[in-house]
């Protein structure tokens, strides 16, 4: 599967208002290039959120690395879980092609996708 | 630290003898920390000059007052060529009370010195060029290593393509004309997978997998996948059995990040029934004979994603007709960019297959699709940026019937030999049926006995149709009859499938006896169910025991008998000579009960 080529893109986080909501927003094109600030969004967070969201709304493309990578972030929630709440993650405002990807994938089996 | 050598061109020997009092005055300490002064040597004309550069090595060539009033470019570009990779800086000195100073040819040295000499700008000349020579050192050794490790991983990868290659040994892609497929790699390795084999009753199963990720580690995941595939196939475990080894397996070994995307189907080219999964491949497309196009999307997660998984849900099950074909593709099709960034996508495929089907004959078409195909991909495509592949099966032709194909080699078996006396019973109950899958280890056993091969697939047509009849009619009370209709197949087999998972109760006894007589001999298969047993006789050939079932029973058995109100069938497969010679030993066995003929 494609591992792409770098276009402009970027990973942004925030702490939403109630202060247990991590968001992850990633535009443009979503890929293996991310895989580095994607995973520091996430780790050493502290203390760690009560819900992960990942806000696909500027996201342009998505690859098999970045369902990787979604997959990676899923096992750090189980992990985190052992010692708490384990914080659930959602997958939210993806475009149409993006969750054309996510569908194929049969990833809604496994995330909560809105 | 190595030293700093030095080479004087001058004619004039008092003049060289103060330059060269003046280098060795420099003080230089390296990076390291050491300090060593130059090594120098002197020379009065550029033809011996040129006769000590091999000997010498000089990190830097200084051309004295006099030399340099009568240095040629030419002269300049022999000593650089002289020096390879590693230039070798030239210095002029530069006399500023000499009339002759122009006609210095500037723009082929490096530097200047001007007489007099400054020792102070001298010793930072060269500690200057000395900086850079070591500079320049150290990107060369950077390179050579880099070289090396290059060397090396491609050497690795031609290695692991080798063993790749091999696992591809045992496809029977070539073996059948009704297969075309393209494979194309970006890189050394291919993260996309192709395999299909015969199953031991003659189903095709083919599979089409792609790695996420490419190269090496795309290439390390496919030996487990393929070996599990050319393993289980042809031993006879069913489809859904191998697709959750494959899973457990890739869960196993795969990183997380990593996983499998893949379409395998079963293709029963005998009754024209086609069983398909799609874990996250792009859909493979079923164009009919009249054009029509239907999509298999994916119905469930890329292999590796999850420990353990139900994949029977997910297959599709599909009365393949006349005429239809199967386009299989991985992503590196729908991916494939242009200049502008647009992806090929599904729609200009799916249009390219309609185009195809309006226009002309069948036979031509065939070829036209596959390569109108790759011809438009490679049209569209600024580069390649995936591995791409394409597989175009014809789902209806004659060539995919395994007849033809070498069967299984089971070294050392002599075509000839005795097959011995034996008998086995089996009885399955409910959980067991649940998972069913007796037919691998029965044929195994069975391949075991010299000789077994002649009849291996008529005992795996047999024995798979008698256990799926006791199954699916005995324990699970299904009627053939639904089948009749294309919607009601597919709904026959997800009930099924329903039923099966529910399963709490129920029975399978199979047994067989074998007799050999030399040079010929008798397999005899019963199979008992727990069921409610055949219903009064329907003379018609409709009704429980309906259709190709029946059909193909009769195609590998001599005899075939059952009985209404009972739930036991005994079907003979013979060889050879088909007569015992020992005709009480013989006749003993085939013990006749009443029965009605079918």
């Amino acid at each position: 599967m494609v591992v792409s080529d770098s276009y402009t893109s970027r990973v942004y986080t925030e702490v939403a208002d109630d202060g247990d909501t991590l968001v992850i927003r990633v535009s443009g094109n979503f890929d293996f290039n991310m895989h580095r600030e994607f995973q520091r969004a996430y780790r050493n967070v502290s203390p760690p959120p009560k819900a992960v969201i990942v806000d696909l709304s500027t996201t342009e493309h998505l690859d098999s690395a970045a369902l990787g990578m979604l997959l990676l972030l899923r096992d750090y929630c189980v992990e985190v879980g052992r010692d708490g709440d384990e914080p659930r993650v959602e997958l939210i405002n993806a475009n149409s092609h993006v969750s054309h990807i996510l569908s194929v994938s049969n990833f809604d089996r496994i995330f909560s996708i809105r | 630290m190595p030293g700093f050598r030095v080479l004087i061109i001058e004619s004039d020997a008092e003049e060289a003898g103060r330059l060269r009092d003046l280098i060795r005055a420099c003080a230089y300490t390296s990076p390291s920390g050491c300090t060593v002064p130059a090594e120098t040597w002197c020379v009065d004309s550029f033809a011996q000059a040129r006769s000590m550069i091999g000997r010498v090595a000089p990190n830097l060539v200084l051309f004295g007052p006099a030399s340099a009033r009568v240095a040629t470019a030419g002269e300049l570009r022999q000593l650089r060529q002289q020096g390879g990779l590693a230039p070798i800086p030239i210095l002029f000195v530069q006399d500023l009370k000499s009339a002759c100073a122009g006609e210095v040819p500037k723009a082929d040295c490096d530097d200047i010195v001007i007489k007099p000499y400054n020792p102070g700008l001298m010793e930072m000349k060269l500690a200057s060029i000395r900086r850079f020579r070591d500079f320049n050192r150290s990107l060369i050794t950077q390179r050579d290593r880099l070289r090396r490790h290059h060397a090396d991983f491609l050497q690795e990868q031609a290695n692991a393509r080798e063993i790749f290659g091999n696992l591809g040994n045992e496809s029977c892609l070539d073996d059948t004309d009704a297969i075309r497929y393209h494979l194309s790699p970006r890189a050394v390795l291919n993260g996309d997978l192709l395999a299909a084999t015969y199953t031991p009753d003659g189903k095709l199963v083919l599979m089409l997998a792609d790695f996420a990720g490419h190269g090496l580690a795309a290439a390390v995941g496919a030996v487990p996948l393929t070996s599990i595939f050319y393993s289980m196939m042809p031993r006879g475990f069913s489809f859904s059995r191998v697709l959750r080894e494959m899973n457990r397996k890739l869960f196993d070994l795969l990183p997380r990040q990593m996983f499998c995307c893949l379409v395998m189907l079963e293709l029963d080219p005998r009754r024209n029934h086609l069983r398909l999964l799609n874990a996250g491949m792009p859909s493979p497309c079923l164009v009919r004979a009249d054009g029509a196009q239907e999509l298999f999307v994916s119905r469930h997660l890329p292999l590796g994603v999850l420990a353990d998984d139900q994949v029977d849900t997910a297959i599709v099950n599909y009365q393949v007709r006349a005429g239809d074909r199967l386009f299989l593709w991985s992503d590196g099709i729908h991916e494939a960019r242009n200049l502008r960034g647009e992806h090929f996508g599904e729609e200009r495929l799916l249009a390219l297959l309609r185009k195809g089907a309006e226009s002309g004959e069948a036979p031509s078409r065939e070829l036209q699709d596959f390569d109108r195909i790759l011809v438009a991909v490679n049209a569209h495509a600024a580069e390649q940026h995936d591995d791409l592949s394409l597989v175009e099966l014809d789902l209806s032709k004659p060539s995919l019937t395994k007849g033809d194909c070498p069967a299984v080699d089971y070294s050392g078996v002599r075509r000839g030999g005795r097959i011995g006396e034996w008998s086995i019973e089996i009885c399955l109950a409910q959980e067991e049926l649940r998972e069913a899958d007796p037919l691998p280890h029965l044929l195994s056993v069975l391949v075991q006995m010299p000789g077994a091969v002649r009849f291996r697939e008529d005992l795996a047509i047999a024995l798979g149709e008698l256990f799926r009849n006791a199954m699916e009619h005995g324990v699970l009370g299904l009627d053939s009859s639904i089948k009749n209709t294309d919607e009601g197949f597919v709904r026959y087999y997800d009930l099924l499938e329903e039923r099966r998972q529910q399963l709490d109760g129920g029975w399978i006894r199979i047994s067989l006896r074998c007799d050999d007589w030399g040079g010929g001999g008798e397999l005899q298969l019963q199979v008992e169910d727990s069921g409610s047993g055949f219903p009064p006789c329907t003379r018609s050939g409709r009704g429980v025991y309906s259709g190709r079932g029946l059909a193909m029973l009769r195609t590998v058995c001599r005899n075939l008998e059952f009985s209404p109100g009972s739930s036991l069938v005994r079907a003979v497969i013979a060889w050879g000579d088909g007569q015992p010679t020992d005709g009480e030993n013989g006749g003993a066995k085939t013990v006749q009960t009443p029965t009605v003929p079918v």
